[in-house]
Order: C-alpha cells, then structure tokens, then sequence
C-alpha cells in the first residue's frame, strides 16, 4: 500500500483511538476494534471492483463539531417533503438538531437521540445498534458505527399506524472543507405498525465532504415500511450510504431511492429476513452526469422460506459519468419457495458514459423462482423520431423519452412531493444536457 | 403544394429512389401503389424528415420553401404529418400528455394560444366521438402494448387532433380489419378540403373504396411508372402489377 492511503487509513483509526468506550454497546466496541483491523477498500474487493475510489481515499476527512445556527427554520421550510406538522427529524452534517425537528408528542412514535436512547443498557436501542450493520465487514459503516452517537432512533409501537409521514433530512452545510458526516438512524417498526419514512440528503452549501451514512431497520412482524429516499447533494459531496434492513414474518418494505447528487455516490443496500412470508421491494434510480459516479450495491439475503422480493432499478448516464449496478440475492438451502427478481436497465446518452453492471443469483435451494437481467442501450432514434415527427422538439423529445425511462422507478415511491422534486430535478439536469449537446454539433 | 423533382434516395449506399417526380396540389388526395420493395415507405420517410435516408439528387418544394431543409419537428409544425406503418412504443410516456404536447408544440408553431388541459380534454374528447373512438387509449402509454388496429387508430386521432396541411398515409390500411378501416377513412374524408393535400400510400385497392383518390400513380424500381385517374387503382387490382410491366409477373 503505498504512503498516501496507509496515512488515509491510520487517520481513520485514530477516530477511534480517541474515543472511550466503556459503558457503550458492544457492536460498538466491536465497530472500534474493527476499524483496527479492516484494510480500504481496493479494487480487488468484489464489491469495490467498478467503484472509483480516490474521490474518497485521496482526503483526509475531518470530524466535524456541530456548528450553531448554520440551519434556519427558514431552509426546512424550504426544504421539507411532508406538511409543516408531519414528524420531522433534522440532521445537520450528521447531528441530530431538536430544535429544528417536529417531535410528536402523541405517543405515535418515540423519538430519541442515540446518545440518550443509548444511555439505558438494557433498552431497545442499545440491544438493537449495530446488530445488522456489524455482520458486514466494511470500513466505512464501522467508522460510523465506532463513532455514533449523535444519530437517532425511532420506534414506531405495535399496532399503530403512523398518520402522516415521517421525515428525516440530511442537510450538509458548512463554512469548513474536507469534513466527514456520519448520520445514523436505527428505525423499529414493532409488530404490525405502519409507517412512512421519508428520507432526504439534501445540500445548502457546496463543500467537499464525505457524508458517510448508515440506516439500520428492523420491521417485526408485519410491519410495513414505505421508505421513499432522495439524495441531491451537491456535486463535490462524497455520498455513501448503507441500508442495513431486517424483515420479520409477514412485514413488508417498499423502499424507493432517487441518487441525482455528489459527485461521487454509493447506495447499498443490505436485506435479510428474520420470518417467514416477509416481501421487499427495493427500487433505485440515478442519474450520473458528467464527472459523477453512482453506485447501487444490492446485498439480498433469502435464509427463510416463503418471502418474496422485487429488486428494480434503473439509470440514466451522461457525459463522461460512471456507474455500477452490483445486486446479488443469495438464496439460501432453506429458503424454498423464495420468489426474487433482480433488474437493472441503463440508458446512456453519451458515449463516453460507462456502465459497470452485474446482476447475480446465487441459489443453493432448488424451489424458488428467480430471475435477473440486466439491459443498456442508448436512445432509440425511432422513438425520437416519432416524436420529432408530431412536432416535438429535439430537447423536449429526449427529456420526454428519459422522463418516461425513470417514471416507472420514479413512481414507486408513493409520495407525490418527493416525486414532483424528482422529477423537476431529472427536468433541469437534462434540459442543461441536451442545450449543451445542441451547441457541440453547432 | 408539394414538388418533389427528381428524387434520389439512399439509405446504406442502397439507393432506394431514382428520380422520382410528383406534382401534389392543394384539396388533392393521391393514392400510391406499387409492389413490395419499390420505395414507397421510403418517401414517406423522407418527406417526415427520417435522417438515415440520403438525399443524393432531386429537391422537394412545400409551399414553396425546401423541405429537405427542415428539421422533423419543423416540418410537422408546417403542417405535414405522417401516419407511421409502424407506430413506436414509448414506454413510460402517458398517450395523453404525448397529444397535448405535440398539438401545442404545433399550436405554438403556427402562432396560436397553446391548450390548457381541460380545453385539449374537451377537444380530444370530441375527436374520439368522431371517430368512434374509445377513451382508454388515452390513459395508457403511448402504443405500448396497443394492438396494431389500437396503433393505427391512435395516428388517425393524431391526424385529426394536428390538423395537418399535408398528411401522408404510410400503408395505414395494412393489417386492419373493416370496422378500423372505416375509421382511418371516416378520419381522412373529415380532413378532405380545398387547403388540404394527402397523400395515401397502400398495397390494396380496398382502402381506396372508402377514400377516393384524384390521382393514383404506380411507384417502381424507385420512381413513378404509371398516373392515372381512380380507375387505374381497379385495375392495377384486377389485373395485378404484371399487367404494367410484364417482366415482374415472370418474376412473381
């Protein structure tokens, strides 16, 4: 390894060298010794071969103190996807903000920091932190997990049904640079309760930052969770974000995420069950602009019979950006009966846009139903000249083609605001592209 | 209206027309025979603005300005519209939000108020009552999973939405059965006045039954061998294209 990433990593463990652990939960602990041991990722890891990595292994991101008075509640006016009187919980470069957050206090759902929630040894949280999040060995989730402290846990009691959405945004903000956020949420869905979770990471300055996110959930059973989940962070930001998701018998999770910011981002997703007869449906969309990467890891666990899951996801490509597709659903000796599929659709619009996908089964039962596949093609010019042909102009053709390409994904989410957002945002960035395009064959 | 002069087109270096010449004037309808492989769906192309298709000699006059000149979309804001033989799927995009587009697109053109929604509602509505048309076509996407009577019948509502100047029916006819067949006429005799032109391209003399042609020409090895009047669309069905040009019955 050569100087410059072996000086990457030391800083990294000195996060955790610096920081006492008595008294905290021991995949916490765990988290800290693992930070110790667990090397960067290289391309030779699986799971890091398509991935770019110098845009986060050439900084030394800085831990970050919570900074006063930088969020108004004039930006989550601006910025809120729910109603004004939605539950809302407001991070500011990975800090939990009461202030700013909308905590109901109707008993509908406990919100707590961690800190706090951790406090108890024998609560909820502490038993629960880091039980999924830990059995992954990944450097970046054990420095998150090693120094939480500042996310939050929210817990939805059994039986109830949460009325209105509840919204978490992630808002990056600062004066300084080269800083490191860590949010971290852990959501429990109790037996039968109901609810919408409604995750934004959105910007208000353009920093070079890593935000280094981890979502753990656990739905017990029959619990259902809509997660819709945009990510529009600035295009310096470092996005990496892993979902650590646990379903319990008969629960469902339909979960969306639209990744349009950073210039470098990595959404994964890591699911398995806990009962039997469960369903996941797990839908994501990127668009990749010139010098942006995306990347979408799906981790797919069937270890129990009966559940069933539905892995779509889809992407746009321009100029000269990179993205990676890796999804995989291991299907267990006992988990007959599993019913899995796994796409990934890509259009590219450039040619020097580069795809990366890789679809995979790996089933040892032999009764399930799976199936995967993967498409990447470029704009069809029958489409766009049928079109063109009823007088549609080039540019608004081809957002048109694009808009109809995403929809499907779009439209999984469920949540009109979060759409329209969505939408608006795919509008603008191609509109920008196809003026661009116009002017170079000019 | 439309003076095509000497016409050659190639696509992948294959030439396709060779000197096609046609005269159409405005309140005309001109049918367009010809056996398989003789170029008709090609100049349908090009008159659309299709790119692939190589102008190598010739010009095309519409209403006195080069049409080679224009881009598809600003042809179809001149008013010429094309029924595709093969309409498009595009997944995704809703069939309704696709004619309110295109109509105000074309609106646009021609300088007048675009539509709001519940004005092209209203319009489109009426349209499809005209036609005999049923309303679910607008809730889908557009031709995505339509079946062929369904496609052919979603570029007649088009044709009379757009209102074109000059509309080119590319083999709208094939594959139909009666009852569709009678739509596409009802939808171009609706359109039949002295400004408009069209231009109906089909293998099969059926179709001119319901749409009576002033001129029908015969289209072959890539340029017009025979014009005449309706009578010779008859004919050209009772005798087979044989009759023009005796080589081709040995060939068949």
């Amino acid at each position: 390894m050569n100087a410059a990433l072996d000086n990457i990593l030391s800083h990294y463990r000195r996060f955790a060298a610096s920081a006492d652990y008595a008294g905290l939960p021991d995949s916490q602990q765990t988290a800290a010794a693992a930070l110790h041991r667990l090397p960067l990722p290289t391309r030779r890891d699986e799971s890091w071969r398509y991935t770019p990595l110098p845009a986060v292994l050439e900084h030394p991101f800085q831990p970050i103190a919570l900074e006063d008075d930088l969020l108004t509640p004039d930006d989550v006016e601006q910025l809120r996807l729910t109603p004004a009187d939605s539950p809302r919980v407001v991070m500011l470069n990975g800090f939990f903000i009461p202030e700013l957050s909308t905590i109901p206090d109707d008993g509908s759902v406990e919100i707590l920091p961690l800190n706090a929630a951790l406090r108890d040894l024998s609560s909820d949280a502490f038993t629960r932190i880091g039980q999924l999040s830990g059995t992954r060995q990944h450097l970046f989730t054990a420095l998150n997990t090693a120094s939480l402290g500042e996310g939050v846990y929210v817990r939805v009691s059994a039986g109830t049904v949460l009325a209105k959405p509840l919204e978490v945004l992630h808002v990056s903000i600062s004066f300084e640079s080269e800083f490191i956020a860590q949010p971290r949420l852990l959501v429990v869905l109790e037996a039968g309760a109901q609810a919408t979770l409604v995750e934004q990471y959105a910007h208000l300055s353009d920093t070079l930052c890593l935000n280094n996110g981890v979502v753990e959930v656990f739905l017990e059973a029959g619990a259902q969770l809509s997660h819709p989940r945009l990510q529009h962070e600035s295009l310096r930001t470092r996005h990496l974000s892993s979902l650590y998701l646990r379903q319990a018998a008969e629960s469902h999770y339909q979960g969306t995420t639209l990744a349009f910011g950073g210039a470098w981002s990595r959404t994964e997703f890591h699911v398995d069950f806990s009962g039997t007869g469960a369903h996941c449906d797990l839908n994501g969309f990127y668009l990749a602009g010139d010098k942006q990467s995306h990347g979408m890891h799906v981790d797919v666990i069937h270890n129990l019979p009966n559940c069933t899951s539905r892995e779509r996801f889809k992407g746009i490509l321009y100029g000269n950006s990179t993205a990676v597709f890796d999804g995989n659903i291991l299907v267990q000796a006992d988990a007959q009966k599993t019913d899995a599929r796994l796409s990934n659709d890509n259009l590219l619009l450039s040619r020097d846009a580069e795809i990366n996908t890789k679809p995979r089964l790996e089933i040892y039962a032999d009764d399930v139903q799976c199936s995967h596949g993967t498409t990447v093609g470029q704009l069809d010019p029958e489409m766009l000249f049928y079109l063109r042909a009823r007088g549609i102009p080039h540019e608004q053709a081809v957002t048109m083609i694009c808009m109809g390409f995403a929809g499907a994904i779009i439209a999984t989410c469920e949540f009109e605001t979060l759409e329209q957002c969505a939408n608006a945002l795919l509008v603008k960035r191609l509109s920008k592209l196809v003026g661009l395009s116009h002017q170079n064959i000019d | 209206m439309l003076h095509i002069n000497n016409l050659h087109v190639s696509i992948n270096g294959k030439a396709i027309l060779n000197g096609l010449n046609l005269d159409i004037k405005p309140g005309e309808v001109h049918a367009l025979m010809g056996p398989n492989g003789s170029g008709k769906s090609t100049l349908s192309k090009v008159l659309a603005g299709r790119e692939e298709y190589i102008v190598t000699a010739g010009s095309i006059t519409y209403q006195g300005q080069d049409l080679l000149a224009l881009a598809p979309e600003e042809r179809a804001h001149q008013g010429i519209f094309m029924a595709f033989q093969y309409p498009v799927e595009i997944p995704g995009v809703n069939n309704t939000y696709f004619l309110h587009q295109s109509l105000n697109a074309i609106r646009k053109a021609r300088g007048e108020p675009e539509l709001n929604s519940l004005a092209f509602m209203r319009l489109v509505r009426d349209k499809l009552k005209a036609l005999d048309m049923d309303e679910s076509l607008l809730k889908r996407y557009v031709n995505t999973g339509f079946s062929g009577g369904e496609m052919k019948r979603n570029e007649i509502l088009q044709m009379t939405l757009l209102e074109p100047r000059f509309a080119i029916l590319d083999e709208t006819d094939s594959g139909l059965d009666i009852d569709a067949l009678k739509i596409v006429a009802k939808g171009v005799n609706t359109l039949r006045n002295p400004e408009r032109a069209m231009l109906v391209i089909t293998h099969y003399q059926r179709l001119l039954d319901y749409i009576q042609p002033d001129v029908v020409h015969v289209l072959s090895g890539g340029k017009i061998v025979m014009s005449g009047d309706k009578s010779l669309a008859l004919e050209l069905e009772a005798k087979g294209y044989g009759w023009i040009h005796p080589e081709w019955e040995e060939a068949a």
